[in-house]
Order: C-alpha cells, then sequence, then structure tokens
C-alpha cells in the first residue's frame, strides 16, 4: 500500500488566475514525492471555524520533488476559507489519497479531455506523459477563453491542442465534447482520459465506447473521511456502490452508471 | 508518575478510555497508515448486519454547522465477510475489539450474537439499535423501551459476551430506554448516536441527503450529549460510554465529569485522523496538570451545586 502523510504544509506561492479561481503551491516533500497523477489530497479548510470536513482536491502539478499545487475554484466556505491563506501560511493536508490514473508501459498515444477546473489533475497527467514520450492530444473547454487555464502548459506538453469556449472568444465555439470525434478520428489515440462535469463526462464515456477506446475518468464526489471508512463518496457502478476515495476518483468509464 | 488511564467497562479491561465511534473509522484498516492502532482504548467496528447491504443512494453526507448530516444506511458485506476479512485484521492489532451489530428483526440480532460467540477475539458486542438511516431495524428499536428490551433480553440469552446498548436521542426519555437495556442485560450502555436532522438546498429545493434526512454528528450535538450522559448516570448505575462531538481531550473530560466511563470518537476521526491518539495523549496531560493519579477519579464528579462562576 501506498504511504498516505498527515502533515501541515506551508503556502510556497498563491496565484488568483481569475477571480474566484485560485492556483496553490504547497511544500511537502512527502506528498510530492508520493504523489502519482491522478490522486488528491485532502485539505483542512476551516480551522476554528463551523465548517468542519476536509476538502478533496485533484493534485495539479509536482514541482522540482518538493512541492505540489492545487487548482480550485471558490465554491463555498472552504475553498473561500482556503483561498484566503497568506504566503508561508501552514495548511493541514492529508495525502495523497486515491488511486491513480493507469499508464500502461507501452501507451504511445493518448488523447485528454478537460471540461472548466477539470484540467486540474490532467495538468499533472500531461506532465507524465510527456515525460514518458507519450504523444497526445487534448481538447479543453471552457466557457470563456479567460477560464482555458493553462492552455499554454498543454501547449508545451501536448501535440496539439484544442480549445473550445461556449461564447466563442477562443476556439471552436461550442463545448469540448463536440470537437471529440473528429479529434479522435486525426489523432488515433490508444487512450482517453478526461475530468470535467460529469454531463461532459458521460458524453466523452460513450464516445470512447462508440470507437472501442479505453477510457478513464476522474470524479468529484462530495467526501468526510477520504481513507473509505465513512462510506459518503459512493459512485453508482456496474459492480455496485463504490468509493471515489478509494476506488477512485479515477474509474474505467465503462464502470460508470451514468445518470441519464 | 504518568496518570492511570485505565478503566473497565462492560467487564473489558481498558488501557485509556477511547474508543472509535462505530460507523466512523471503518474497521481499523483505513487508519493504520495514519494511527497507531495498538494505543486505542478498544476499536468499535463499522455496523455489521447478517446479510450485506448496499447502503443509501448519494448524496449520503452534507455539511451543516459544526456538523455534519449522514444517511449512510449501514452499507457493510455481511457477518460472513466481516468474520473472515476484517476479524483476522482486528485480531492482530491486540487491543478490543467491540463489534456493533444491527438487523431487522430481533431474530437478526440474536443470529448475529450467536455467529460473534464462536469467533473468539470479541470483546463485547454493541448493539444499535439507534440508526436512523433504515427502514427497518435501528432507531425502530431503539424509540421503545419494550422493543430494546425484547431485542437485548434475546441478546441476552444468545450470548455470554458482554452486551453495550447504543442509544438514541431522538427519544422523550433516554433515561426510559437505558432502563430498559439494563433491565434486559445490558453490561454498559452507549450514547448517542446521531440527532435525526435535515438540510435543504435552496437553489434546487430539494434536500441536501438523497434519502431526505440524515443523522446529525460532530460537535453541534456535543450538548445534547453531554446532557443525556449525565441524566442516564444520574438515574441509572451502569457504565457509560459517552459520544457525540469528541473531539478532543477537553470533550472527553466533559463527558466523564457528566458520568461516562469511557469515550468514543467519531465524526473528528474524518477531521483529524490521529484525534484518538490527539485525545489520549491530551488526557493525560490534562491529569498531570491538575494532579490527579487516575481518569476514573473524574468520573461522574461535575459539581452540581448550584454555582455558576461564568455565567
Amino acid at each position: 500500500m501506498n504511504a498516505i502523510y498527515r502533515l501541515q504544509a506551508e503556502v510556497l506561492n498563491k496565484e488568483e488566475l481569475i477571480p474566484g479561481v485560485f492556483r496553490i503551491k504547497l511544500f511537502s516533500e512527502e506528498i510530492s514525492r508520493a504523489a502519482k497523477p491522478g490522486q488528491f489530497v485532502h485539505v483542512a479548510c476551516g480551522k476554528g471555524r463551523d465548517f468542519i470536513l476536509r476538502r478533496p482536491f485533484s493534485i495539479h502539478r509536482r514541482l522540482s520533488g518538493n512541492a505540489f499545487e492545487i487548482l480550485f475554484q471558490v465554491v463555498g466556505r472552504g475553498t473561500e476559507a482556503l483561498s484566503e491563506v497568506r504566503l508561508h501560511d501552514f495548511v493541514d493536508v492529508l495525502g495523497p489519497l486515491g488511486n491513480s490514473f493507469e499508464i500502461p508501459p507501452d501507451l504511445s498515444s493518448a488523447l485528454l479531455v478537460a471540461g472548466g477546473v477539470g484540467i486540474a489533475p490532467l495538468i499533472f497527467l500531461a506532465d507524465e506523459l510527456n515525460s514518458r514520450k507519450v504523444r497526445f492530444y487534448a481538447i479543453q473547454g471552457a466557457t470563456t477563453q479567460q477560464r482555458l487555464f493553462c492552455y499554454m502548459d498543454l501547449k508545451r506538453l501536448g501535440r496539439q491542442i484544442f480549445a473550445t469556449t461556449e461564447d466563442g472568444t477562443a476556439g471552436h465555439c461550442g463545448r469540448a465534447t463536440d470537437l471529440i470525434h473528429e479529434v479522435i478520428k486525426k489523432s488515433a489515440p490508444e487512450r482517453i482520459y478526461s475530468c470535467g462535469p460529469e454531463g461532459m463526462l458521460k458524453v466523452v464515456a460513450d464516445v470512447a465506447a462508440a470507437f472501442g477506446i479505453d477510457c478513464q475518468v476522474s470524479v468529484e464526489r462530495r467526501m468526510a473521511c477520504g481513507l473509505g471508512a465513512c462510506l459518503s463518496c459512493v459512485c453508482q457502478t456496474r459492480d455496485g456502490y463504490r468509493l471515489a476515495c478509494k476506488d477512485g476518483p479515477v474509474f474505467r468509464a465503462e464502470e460508470l452508471s451514468w445518470k441519464a | 508518575m504518568k496518570p492511570d488511564l485505565s478503566v473497565e467497562i462492560a467487564g473489558i479491561q481498558l488501557k485509556n478510555p477511547v474508543m472509535t465511534a462505530s460507523g466512523t473509522f471503518g474497521c481499523g484498516r483505513e487508519y493504520a497508515d495514519l494511527v497507531d492502532l495498538k494505543k486505542l482504548g478498544a476499536i468499535v467496528a463499522k455496523t455489521v448486519t447478517l446479510e450485506p447491504r448496499k447502503g443509501n443512494p448519494p448524496p449520503r453526507i452534507c455539511e451543516t454547522p459544526s456538523g455534519m448530516l449522514n444517511a449512510i444506511g449501514l452499507q457493510n458485506e455481511g457477518i460472513d465477510r466481516f468474520i473472515e476479512k476484517e476479524m483476522p485484521f482486528l485480531k492482530k492489532v491486540g487491543v478490543p475489539v467491540i463489534v456493533n451489530i444491527a438487523g431487522d428483526a430481533v431474530s437478526d440480532y440474536v443470529e448475529l450474537c450467536r455467529r460473534l460467540s464462536s469467533v473468539g477475539d470479541v470483546a463485547a458486542i454493541e448493539l444499535n439499535v439507534s440508526c436512523p438511516n433504515v427502514k427497518a431495524g435501528g432507531i425502530a428499536f431503539g424509540m421503545h423501551p419494550g422493543l430494546v428490551s425484547e431485542v437485548v433480553g434475546a441478546c441476552r440469552r444468545a450470548t455470554g459476551l458482554p452486551l453495550i446498548v447504543k442509544l438514541t436521542p431522538n427519544v422523550g426519555s433516554v433515561v426510559g430506554i437505558a432502563r430498559a437495556a439494563v433491565g434486559a442485560g445490558a453490561d454498559a450502555v452507549s450514547l448517542i448516536n446521531t440527532v435525526i436532522g435535515m438540510s435543504i438546498d435552496h437553489n434546487t429545493f430539494q434536500p441536501r441527503l438523497a434519502s431526505g434526512f440524515g443523522g446529525l454528528s460532530g460537535p453541534a450535538i456535543r450538548p445534547i450529549a453531554v446532557r443525556m450522559v449525565w441524566e442516564v448516570a444520574r438515574e441509572l448505575d451502569v457504565p457509560i460510554i459517552g459520544m457525540g462531538g469528541v473531539g478532543d481531550a477537553l470533550d472527553a473530560v466533559e463527558f466523564i465529569l457528566a458520568g461516562a466511563t469511557a469515550v468514543a470518537v467519531g465524526t473528528a476521526n474524518f477531521i483529524n485522523p490521529r484525534a484518538t491518539i490527539d485525545l489520549i495523549d491530551g488526557l493525560e496531560e490534562f491529569l498531570i496538570a491538575r494532579g490527579m493519579d487516575s481518569v476514573r477519579d473524574l468520573v461522574g464528579k461535575v459539581k452540581m451545586d448550584g454555582s455558576s462562576p461564568t455565567c
């Protein structure tokens, strides 16, 4: 079993990418060293306040062996509190948790499909694919150009990146899934990796199945312990309920039973 | 000299009064990376039923002020898998193992008691007659003294193992329920299970839990729990395991002063996975700071003399 650490990680950097979306860099040799793409950390956000549970965040990037980043949007009081940390504050972090994206040793090509802040874990994965010399394409979808987070990172790491925005301010006007057939035909990926809104994941899963391509998706669930004890974060799969925190957050797309 | 943290409850010797609350610690294995399980007073495993249960649909939890609501629905793999898969691990830990059980009918509880009696290395059985999240059994028993008496009595006849009855706060008189449990042969009572609650999303107009309502736990319910422990301790001569928002040593002291012999840590395990260990260390420090020799000297020592220095 992989080690799990609970530690106080120093905030080394904080960026507000656009109003309400933050990237925080945390110092931890242990977590940084142990982390695999797709895993998450469980962060205490409300110390001394009346919201008590940790919040799960995908590991966004690993940096120079002793730090890692999380990327998140402020959606409630927990993320709001976390967005208020200051440089050199210490944050109570548990991790790395969960499984990871499976990268077969002989994988030579892949397609990444990201929606909104679902880009977060895919940058860590893109880094890993790049260092393993896996040629990959990516489709990144967002509502508007400003929200195509890390687009330049993808450009640097991948073969060809297709952007979509719902308001047409950059790339194709529409959704990431509009381009998926075309990009699959063009790039013939052996595998598809995706993270984003559940509606998008379902379409990606259906298309991958139609093309007969292995597909892994990262899901998000309300979670308490993060360790497989509380049984809060269940996902409906073909084999019954499975835990996002322990059996996931990465699932093979065909395992999941999507809501109609 | 180090203070003595050991206590005895339901005939079980505990090296300290700190247990895990059922359902918040899995079967220990989930926390083994982060917690030195050997240091715990006892491990109380997640509720096990005769047959596997898939539990309730998600979302199963939501956060509420200083607490959380859950409606897990007793998801578990059933007694056969528990004995085969979890007991060997629990045995190896080397601390008393308390197995929490629930059923739809009295006969389920009886059968579970029989099965567990022959396993060996089970220190005690905790009867869950207080789960608010299942349709049959659970709280349906725990709200009626007559049914509590029936299920506890039947289990008493089925096993020689110590019986702990876990009580629900969702009743008019917790003392009445506790009295029924003790009268039917309970060796100890644990209280409280979760308080039934509900939360509604103002955007969707839907309940935040798929089940509609669930059980409230965490610091939000601590005063309710302390009051109920105090009431039961005042009325009955039965060892009490106090729980409900126990997060640190000072919380534990509150429960012990109210009359609990031991405490169980529940929701706090989700927030600080090492909460149990930190609590044990903190309790020792508390006793040292006050020059006390034994945690047992705190049990039920709340001063009810009417003077109130702070309000």
